[in-house]
């Protein structure tokens, strides 16, 4: 009783009387069927059929994954996938755990600041950081040319394997950065207070007490990078050249052949590696519990002596400006008149922004409709089923969370496909519409929202849903009245993080977007690719600002510095 | 309408918690009258808050029926049984003002703005809340958070007023103001109120009458007088007041009203000092054994003389009480007489004597 049932929440429809729950959560389940699950599945069920053929025993056959045995391309696809996204999971974790350690562990100024900024390259779309390297290192970049005057050396070339790599590794650090220094301050700092007292050093004391207790974050956070490294389209398209991914592949394969069979078939190898990815996240994360549990009891001691402060001042500063340098190199880039690999461009000018005012009114429009209706969606479903899910005493809950989360970790081109082949023909043809795009987008975003509703929820007492009904609520007044203005915070700061991310969104639109729904991200894509870069820059920047000034918002209405948005 | 009457008959709640099922509730029946202040009164987990919960219509019952002024209550929702309710976390809309707090419930019920005004201002009036009015709850005490989530209880006019442990988050000497408090309010209201709590001093400070729960069960129901000086179990002696429990055998076979022995030999005659008031005592036979339990504060001590003699353990003065802990050969045994009436001469460690005045004694079957 007390202990039990006292705080055991009011379940949608525990009151069979009250048919506004039910009718919501039948909507929830149709939604959740049709755009959700059916697309996932029938992509899976094509890849086990020829091309242009409907799914049926009698043709099944395995020819379209034969051919990661017999085709040079795909056995190659695929290895580059495995090797480039392990180089830039080491890569980034490597970068971050420093920069983890100095600011969880070492008197430095600026703590905040420097996490906040750490989000920058999260919030651009890795794309943009991918041209700016090219800018920068390219065969006629600004460092390539600058080294090739004073040394007379010529740099490797940006494009292949190690501009994909460096590329990724920069836009995806900061996940292990944000989870690591999480763990860290979330640690009991009286355990290493307790390995001092017994006589271990300072190096010791990182090496017995502090690691083995954030192993399990690092191991969950270089998976995170890993999933979006395999998953990441945009960079090793711009950066890729010869260099082929699994993403890349199933572009060429719709865009060059329209073999959506075939395009399945790598999409399911592609999410076998993502699942494969957050099966063993799921079995880091059993363990993970030690890491975070009891830290509550006072700040940790940090190191102040002047070396350790120097180090830690000069890696973080160091990491954030090489991070943040992309969007710096891409400001500069929009506004440069003539740039002859100088240092800096020898004049300025307005005129890229004038041409992108001109000439791409119609796609930013574009961008905003699409990725506002698509927040509208998410708003509505994600609140909702964050509600079912928090308070609901639903059996399959653990169903619902996995149908939410799994498009959100899954490849954008994985649901592109998914998309492409459920509603091109069938029941319901959707292709070459804008709603085609709004459902990829809701698909691929409503985590966002489910998640931050989530934890906000399971903040709110119960008790006050119980007290509404009390005073003659029902439940449908009761989720206006109260449960809506208390999660409002919660939801509009997912809803701009929905809003924001999708402005510059890429990987699903590059194979759903039609000639009427060109968005802001391929036209960023088409000017990249056309070495149109200073137009580029100069919509890219205006995304980025917009996206950098949304993201401000969201963290100030949730109350939460930038970095706890995406921990 | 505030002097409602509650009647409940053979409620029973069953949880299934994973695969197994809990009964929460176990056939539980009691009337509450119009006008009375009745207390469900157990430790936690007895059932007393999750049988509140199905009275609010919060919960649904497994079996059994609610019946308000004679109306069936089972098929009502929550929100037309007009009920009013205080939680122990109070509940307060904290992104609400005072004012619309205590509002809230009569904008539900499509009342006009002037009259909402007046009745919320007369209200918070009858609180001491006037001059809270306009801020949030997040920037109150928690007595007068408290205060808050009785006015939003209480102005709509509710048929009754239900409050779940409602002192538990308050600091002991705010306790006792508010349960004084919300008892006068109650008189002054005459409204018909159940009350939610573990705490057996508070229970019987403020109750008509109380119902005490065991493990799902409705174990005595009666006034504060009657189950204080007649409890009908041990667990009830055990958990209302403070008692001493003495092993005893009864003395004459065939005979259980004829007397007990104490285990060093005194007896006790049933005629002066035992009262048999327990169900179970009647069934008591010759020889068998059972407990008694006397109140520290029947017990008399005396230097000289009386029936058992024992040895002080221990003295300690509990402001307006001392307390002795004496033994002879059983368990020890808390006496407690008033400050002013000390015994003379007695000191740790000292003999006395104890005596057992009559009729304050009552034997259990062990």
């Amino acid at each position: 009783m007390s202990a039990s049932t006292a705080s055991k929440p009011t379940a949608i429809g525990q009151d069979p009387r009250d048919w506004s729950a039910w009718v919501l959560g039948s909507i929830v389940v149709v939604v959740t069927v049709v755009f959700l699950i059916y697309p996932l599945a029938h992509a899976m069920l094509l890849a086990f059929v020829k091309n242009g053929e409907d799914p049926a025993w009698a043709a099944f056959t395995l020819d379209n994954f034969a051919r990661f045995f017999t085709a040079a391309s795909y056995k190659r696809a695929l290895w580059n996938s495995i090797y480039s996204g392990l180089a830039a999971t080491l890569l980034a974790t490597a970068i971050a755990l420093p920069m983890a350690y100095s600011v969880a562990r070492i008197a430095i100024p600026f703590r905040g600041l420097i996490s906040a900024m750490s989000v920058v390259p999260l919030i651009s779309p890795p794309f943009i950081g991918a041209y700016a390297w090219i800018i920068v290192l390219g065969r006629n970049g600004t460092i390539t040319q600058l080294v090739r005057e004073w040394t007379g050396w010529t740099l490797p070339s940006i494009y292949g394997p190690p501009g994909v790599i460096l590329a990724l590794a920069l836009s995806y650090f900061p996940y292990v950065f944000l989870i690591v220094q999480g763990a860290l301050a979330a640690a009991d700092p009286h355990i290493e207070e307790a390995a001092r007292m017994a006589g271990a050093s300072r190096a010791r004391i990182v090496r017995t007490v502090t690691m083995p207790l954030v192993v399990p974050a690092i191991g969950a956070a270089m998976l995170i990078v890993f999933i979006k490294a395999v998953g990441d389209f945009g960079v090793p398209s711009i950066l890729g050249g010869e260099f082929q991914v699994l993403p890349t592949l199933i572009y060429y394969q719709i865009h060059g052949f329209f073999n959506l069979n075939a395009a399945a078939a790598i999409a399911a190898v592609n999410v076998l590696l993502t699942i494969a990815a957050m099966g063993a996240l799921a079995w880091v994360n059993r363990k993970r519990s030690f890491a975070t549990v009891g830290g509550t009891s006072g700040a940790a001691v940090r190191l102040a002596s002047p070396g350790a402060r120097a180090f830690g001042n000069v890696y973080c500063w160091l990491v954030i400006f090489i991070a943040v340098l992309p969007q710096i190199v891409i400001a500069v880039a929009s506004v440069a008149g003539r740039w002859p690999g100088t240092m800096l461009p020898e004049s300025y000018t307005l005129d890229h922004y004038r041409a992108v005012w001109s000439q791409l009114t119609r796609p930013i429009a574009n961008s905003l409709i699409l990725a506002g209706v698509a927040t509208a969606v998410c708003i509505v479903f994600g609140t909702v089923t964050a509600y079912a899910s928090a308070r609901g005493r639903l059996r399959a809950r653990w169903a619902l969370d996995l149908t939410i989360m799994l498009p959100f970790v899954l490849p954008g081109l994985v649901v592109g496909v998914a998309y492409l082949t459920a509603f091109n023909s069938g029941p319901l043809i959707l292709t070459g519409t804008a709603i085609i795009l709004v459902l990829a987008y809701f698909t691929r975003r409503v985590a966002f929202i489910f998640r931050s509703v989530s934890a906000a929820i399971t903040q709110i007492d119960p008790k006050l849903e119980d007290a509404s009904k009390i005073c003659g609520a029902g439940w449908a007044t009761t989720m206006r009245r109260v449960m809506v203005p208390l999660a409002a915070p919660a939801i509009l700061a997912g809803a701009i993080l929905v809003f924001s991310t999708l402005i510059g969104e890429i990987s699903a639109t590059v194979l759903l977007y039609s000639a009427k729904w060109k968005t802001i991200s391929i036209a960023i894509y088409e000017l990249v690719l056309g070495d149109q870069l200073a137009q580029a820059s100069a919509i890219g920047t205006i995304t980025t600002v917009l996206t950098l000034l949304l993201v401000l918002a969201a963290s100030r209405l949730a109350g939460k510095n930038m970095a706890e948005l995406f921990r | 309408m505030a002097h409602a009457t509650l009647s409940v008959r053979g409620l029973t709640k069953r949880f299934s918690v994973g695969g197994s099922e809990i009964t929460a509730v176990d056939r539980v029946s009691f009337d509450v009258h119009g006008g009375e202040f009745f207390t469900m009164l157990g430790p936690s987990g007895c059932g007393k808050t999750t049988t509140l919960r199905v009275i609010a219509g919060l919960e649904q019952a497994t079996s059994g029926g609610i019946t308000v002024d004679g109306r069936d209550f089972m098929a009502v929702p929550p929100q037309r049984r007009n009920i009013g309710m205080v939680f122990q976390s109070y509940a307060l809309f904290p992104h609400l003002t005072i004012f619309e707090n205590v509002a809230y419930g009569l904008r539900l019920r499509g009342i006009g703005a002037t009259e909402i005004e007046r009745r919320v201002r007369a209200t918070l009036a009858l609180l001491q809340l006037e001059s809270v009015a306009s801020r949030h709850p997040a920037a109150l005490s928690g007595g007068q958070q408290q205060r808050v989530s009785i006015a939003r209880a209480l102005v709509y006019e509710p048929t009754m007023l239900l409050l779940d442990e409602p002192l538990a988050n308050l600091d002991a000497k705010l306790r006792v103001m508010m349960r004084d408090e919300i008892r006068a309010l109650q008189r002054r209201l005459g409204i018909t109120t159940l009350y939610v709590t573990h705490d057996q001093e508070e229970a019987t400070a403020v109750s008509d009458r109380l119902a005490v729960f065991d493990r799902g069960r409705m174990i005595q129901i009666g006034t504060p007088e009657e189950i204080y000086t007649r409890p009908q179990s041990l667990f009830v002696a055990d958990f209302i007041g403070r008692a001493n429990f003495l092993p005893v055998r009864l003395r004459v076979p065939g005979s259980p009203a004829a007397g007990v022995t104490l285990g060093n030999g005194t007896e006790l005659s049933p005629a002066r000092q035992v009262r048999l008031e327990a169900d179970e005592a009647a069934t008591l036979s010759s020889d068998d054994s059972g407990v008694v339990m006397i109140r520290p504060e029947h017990l008399a001590l005396d230097a000289t003389s009386g029936d058992v003699g024992c040895r002080v353990l221990r003295i300690q003065l509990l402001g307006g009480l001392i307390r002795y802990t004496v033994q002879s050969d059983a368990s020890p045994v808390d006496v407690r007489v008033e400050t002013t009436r000390a015994i003379p001469g007695v000191a740790e460690g000292a003999g006395v004597h104890l005596s057992i005045p009559p009729g304050d004694a009552v034997l259990y079957h062990r």
